[in-house]
Parts: structure tokens; sequence; C-alpha cells
């Protein structure tokens, strides 16, 4: 370990340590464009100015290895200097876009711009007006005038994605990043440029004046659109989800994340949810509360026979609710036909060798788990058989929320609508329910999504990930848990928080000293004991 | 509230006080009689009060010179208004120097409070407060403005010119 000095606090760092590198791990504030911790040092913003002590000039942080005893300083007056011209250059061709420009908000620029600006430009010359709104691939749109030309998503392509489709063209202030002749940005990955840019120059199609980013709270959740459970940050408000974007998480995914799993939005918002409950009953469509529907259904459930029930899940929900419904099934409606619906199997095992895997279920493994669990092992030729012989009478199936990776939704929905009595939990609309004509029972019952609750994924290495509810989009929908313990008949256990809960909690120093007369009302009853 | 009562001797004596009343009513109205310079109310749906032209009323959003709406759809207006009246909806511009602009900008003016915060917010001078201030309406009529009421209500006459000009700024180097 090398001793060094940064801004008067002394520190131990791993000998390859760059001064950037040591300076961001301890919560040191340093001004930076060019250099992100998972990308290589390219060294061209010239922003991350460090004096170090003996040198006489600054240097830069993010190339300079920490040497034994070296004294670090990037406050001074010196490094300001050298940090506000440094940022001057960068803006004398940088446009006056930002009410226009989708970055504002969250932008490095304005952000050091208000810490380091040089308020009065001292450029005379007009500014290079180079090419707006350029289209480099279906996800991408590029703006060249508000590009520092930082490199970061050329390397990105270079280094992480390698499809080398980015470059940075022409010489001086003609430089532009663009992209080969008829070879656009279209990667699987592509949307990670668009987060590490630094400016607004590269902006995703998707998000695009969508919102401005200061209407949107986030929330940390993991990403549920494959196996790999990458961690994500969404982005939303009252009018629904807008926005997926990776967090650093160096065992699980690093700090990037696919493009795919960037639409795994998409389906929670409330255009493509189903928001109360159905019931068909000879041949008409009946609204129904999600509880009540829930305790119908289980009711009709108990009155059957244990072998003519069956449960279909898919690994889209998280282990707690797994357990909560299969030791229902097992223990009050006596049944081991526990089936286990995969989607694509032939992908199943594929792996890109970045992040993106085949099996597009977040909780296989966590599936899998409790039905081993339980002792559980029906195959699913079992339940086809079942069906078609008409044993099972009664099926209770757990749809998948993200029903985009379901290819076989509508054939394996007319498979499930054989049986007399079907119940569908599912977060989606179902169009293949809507559109049924025949006799059959049918309640679909809506349930929460992934954005909607606590839980925890399984993943692909077996590393169980805790999540906690972000937001509330359908009201009504219940958990898989929730609809577990109405078919069993019992009621939901609301937990309401006292006062002192939500309130003092919170705001309770780890240190505080708890004494038992105070939880009473002192003034009154203890005034001048205490 | 308690009222002490003071006993003042000329406040018995009912005529007197009766009679300044009356006095005073009398000053008033022979003066509004003999010099109607003085009266200070207005016979208000014909004789109408002048406000000031910086009078905070109605708002208008302005246009360029091509007669199109200057508002970028930056939404500083809708986060800067204390009364969440304004709701935008932004878009992709065809043309590529425009950008974004909006497809809907609606304000709730019966929301509204007037304080002018939109127009202090707004950074390319694309709303302001007009001088109109009367716009009573009826039961059920509609007092959420829509972009086109707000830039092309027969009052403004085709709309009213922001004093920014893009094209101005480009070829000035901006």
């Amino acid at each position: 370990m090398l001793k060094c000095t940064i801004n008067g606090v002394a520190l131990e760092v791993k000998p390859g340590t760059t001064i950037i590198e040591a300076m961001n791990n301890n919560a040191q504030r340093i001004a930076h464009y060019c250099w992100h911790p998972g990308l290589s040092v390219a060294g061209v913003c010239r922003l991350c100015m460090v004096e170090i002590q003996g040198n006489p000039r600054v240097q830069i942080a993010c190339n300079t290895m920490v040497t034994e005893g070296m004294v670090i300083n990037n406050t001074s007056d010196k490094v300001k200097d050298a940090v506000k011209w440094g940022l001057d250059f960068h803006l004398i061709n940088h446009p006056l876009d930002c009410p226009v420009c989708d970055q504002a908000g969250e932008c490095g620029l304005q952000d050091q711009y208000m810490e380091y600006g040089q308020y009065d430009s001292e450029m005379a010359e007009k500014k290079q007006k180079k090419h707006k709104v350029v289209d480099l691939g279906p996800t991408v749109v590029l703006d060249s005038e508000r590009c520092i030309l930082c490199s970061r998503c050329v390397r990105f392509t270079d280094e992480v994605s390698k499809t080398n489709e980015l470059g940075i063209f022409n010489r001086g202030d003609h430089a532009e990043i663009g992209t080969h002749a008829g070879k656009p940005l279209d990667n699987k990955y592509s949307l990670n440029t668009v987060d590490i840019c630094p400016v607004g120059a590269l902006t995703s199609k998707d998000f695009r004046f969508k919102q401005r980013v200061w209407y949107l709270k986030d929330s940390e959740t993991v990403c549920n659109g494959c196996s790999t459970g990458c961690n994500v940050k969404v982005y939303f408000n009252k009018e629904g989800l807008f926005r997926v974007k990776p967090i650093y998480n160096a065992e699980v995914n690093g700090h990037w994340m696919c493009d795919e799993g960037r639409d795994t939005y998409k389906f929670v918002n409330l255009g493509a949810r189903l928001t109360k409950a159905y019931q068909f009953v000879s041949g008409t469509w009946i609204e129904n509360y999600a509880g009540a529907a829930a305790k119908v259904a289980g009711a009709n459930l108990k009155s059957a026979k244990a072998e003519e029930i069956g449960l279909v899940l898919t690994g889209q929900h998280t282990v707690e609710e797994y357990e909560s419904i299969v030791s229902t099934f097992v223990n009050t409606f006596k049944t081991k036909n526990i089936f286990h619906w995969v989607n694509n199997k032939e992908s199943f095992e594929s792996f890109d060798g970045i992040l993106l895997r085949g099996d597009k279920n977040p909780n296989t493994k966590g599936l899998l788990q409790v039905l081993e669990k339980h002792g559980i092992n029906a195959s699913w030729s079992q339940l086809e058989e079942g069906l078609k012989s008409k044993k099972i009478k009664h099926l209770v199936v757990a749809g998948p929320e993200n029903t985009f990776v379901y290819p076989d939704l509508e054939q394996k929905m007319q498979l499930f609508l054989t049986a007399e009595n079907l119940v569908v939990l599912t977060a989606a609309k179902t169009p293949a329910l809507e559109a049924y004509k025949g006799s059959n029972k049918i309640t679909a019952i809506p349930l929460k999504t992934y954005i909607e609750k606590d839980g925890t994924f399984i993943n692909f290495q077996g590393r169980a990930q805790k999540f906690k509810k972000a937001t509330t989009v359908v009201s009504e929908a219940l958990t898989l848990s929730d609809a577990a313990t109405l078919m069993a008949g019992q009621d939901l256990q609301l937990h309401v928080a006292s006062p002192r809960e939500v309130l003092v909690a919170e705001h309770i120093r780890a240190d505080q000293v708890h004494l038992e007369s105070r939880t009473k009302n002192e003034f009154v009853f203890n005034r001048g004991r205490l | 509230m308690s009222v002490v009562k003071q006993k003042d001797e000329s406040k018995e004596w009912y005529l007197i006080g009766i009679t300044t009343g009356l006095i005073i009513t009398m000053k008033h109205l022979l003066v509004n009689l003999f010099n109607k310079k003085k009266m200070i109310t207005l016979n208000y749906p014909e004789e109408k009060y002048e406000y000031s032209p910086r009078f905070k009323g109605n708002h208008v959003l302005t246009v360029k010179k091509d007669g199109s709406i200057r508002c970028t759809a930056c939404m500083l207006c809708a986060t800067n208004c204390p009364a969440e009246c304004i709701t935008i909806k932004a878009s992709e511009h065809p043309d590529a120097q425009v950008e974004k602009y909006p497809i809907s900008y609606e304000i709730d003016m019966l929301r509204c409070v007037f304080c002018g915060f939109c127009e202090e917010a707004c950074p390319v001078d694309a709303v302001r407060l007009g001088p109109e201030w009367q716009t009573p309406g009826l039961n059920g009529s509609n007092f959420t403005y829509d972009i086109n009421h707000l830039a092309y209500r027969p009052a403004l006459k085709g709309g009213v010119a922001s004093i920014v000009d893009d094209q101005d700024r480009h070829k000035a180097g901006i």
C-alpha cells in the first residue's frame, strides 16, 4: 500500500491507482469529463487538474499514478484557475441550448460551470456550427454542436461492446463524433453511450423530450429483463415510468446494462396493465375487485378435488411470492401439480459474452429452489396430458409481467383455456383471454410488477438480490403472496405503521439513548423528573 | 373583543349625528353632479379603466417572424409556476435548428395566480402576461387555454411577435 495525502487527508491506496481513482474512491470531488471508471484513460478533457507537491505545473489526475508520499491538492487557486480556463475552452463552441437539451438538469457541463465557470467568456469569435439531430442508429441521436469530444462513447464501442461503430472525424474545431458510412450505431448496448455522455450530445430516442429530468424521481431496483439481474435505477413520476439506467455493481453488471433491459419499464406503465379483476361467467365479462375475485376463485378451488387443481408458474416473480403460493397449494389445496412454464427453451442457456442471457426471467433459479424445497417435480407434459384428458379442471396461472419475452404466450393461453376453471394472475393485458368465446369459467386478477413490490430475485449465479418497492402504478393489483393468502380464504394483514414508526424511526440517531419514561408524554406526567 | 364605552355628551344628541351624516352624503352627491371629473366610480360596461401596459393579465404566447410559436418547450415556466397551472407536451420539430417545440401548451386560468413567474423564467421570451383582463365566462365555459388560444386568439391579431429572433441569434453566432 502506498501512502499519500490528498487535500490534507492521509490515504493509503493500492499501487497502480491513479490519482483520480484515489479521489473518487475516497469521496473527494474533482472535475472531469473524459475519465470514466469503466473505460480506459484518454486524458483529453484536461479538467482533472491537480497540484502535486514538488512539481512546478499542474498535472492531470486521471493519467498520473499515485507514488509513495505524494502530496496532492486540487483546491488551490492554481488548480481552480486551470480548470476555469479549461472549461472556457470547452465552452467556446458549445451552444446555449440548455432549454432544448435533454441533458439539462443532469449535465456535467452545467454542474461544473456553476462551480468553476469563467462567467464572462473572452471569446469574440462566432461559434462553430455543426450538425444537429444526427440519426446515429435505431436508438441514439447525436448533436455534434454540444459534443465536447471527450471520446467516452468511442472508447465504449471499442472496449466494452467491441463493435467499433463510433469514431472522431475531421480535425481541430471541425472534429465530430460520427459513424462510418453504412454502419449505424446498432448494438445491444448502444444506450450506454447516452448514459456516459457527460453533455447532451448523445440522447436516447426513446426518452428524448418525454420529460425534463428534474420532474423524475429515482429508485434503485433489480432489472427483470433477464437472469443476469443487473442493478438499475428506475426513473418515474406520477404519470408512470420513463427510463431505466444501470448502477454500478462490480459482481453483477459493472457499470453497464443492455438496451433490452431499458425497455423493461414499458410493461409496467398503465397502458399495458390489467387494472381490474374480470370474471368470465356465462358468456360475459364482469368487472370485480381484485381481492374479491381472488376470494371467489379460492372458494372454487377449495371445493374441488386436490388432483384436479394445477398451478403454472413463470420465473418472473419474487422468491417470497413463490414460497407463499407454493406452500398454499401444497398445504391448503393439497396438490403437487405445480408446473414451471419455460419460455423460449432453445435460447435458455445462451449468453452474449457481456450481460445478455437467453433466460429472459429474472428469477428462474429462485423458482427452481422453491419447487425443490417443496419436493415438486411435475413436468410440463403432465400438464398437457392432464388438460387433454380433463384430469386437471382447475388451473391457476401466474402469468409473466414482461409479456414481450414470451413468444409462446398466445399459444400457451389457448392451452390453458381448455381448463374448465381458469384463474389467470397477470400484470399485463392478455388479448387471448379477451377474445375467448366458450363456456369455461375464467377469472383474471391483476398482479403487481417488480416496481411495485419488495422482494428477492436470484440471478443465474445464485446471487440473491433484494429490492424495494419504487412506486405504485395499479393500486388495486395484488402481489402473488396476497393472491395466495386470499385464495386460501384468509384476510390480508395490512401493516399500518404507527406515526412513531413513520416519523420518528427515520430520525432516531444511532447513538440516541431510549429512556422508558420518555415514551409517555413527559411534559404531562413526568415533568421535572428527567 | 371588549370595548369600553366612553361617555360623550354630544353623542347622546341623536339629531346632530344624523345631520352630520346627511351633510357628508349631500356633499358627495353635489360634487359628483357638478364636477364629474372628480367622481371616483366608473360606468363600467361603457367606460373602462385604463391599466398600465405592464399590467399582468391573461397570458400570450409570442410568435416568430414566420408566425410559428416561439416556445421551445423547455418547461421552465411550468417548473417555476407556484400554482402548477401550466402543462406542456414537447415533441421533435421537423426542422433540426428548432429541434424541440410544444405540441400542447395549456394554462389553467382558474388556477393561475398571475404572479408572472412564468414570464420571468422563460429564456426565450415566449410567454408574457398581456394587458387583457376581462374574460368572463358562463357556466361550463373553458378556462383551460390551449396553445392556439394563447398564441392566436382574435384579440392578438395574428400573434404577438417576440423581440428575440432565432435567425438573428444564429447569424450573431450565439
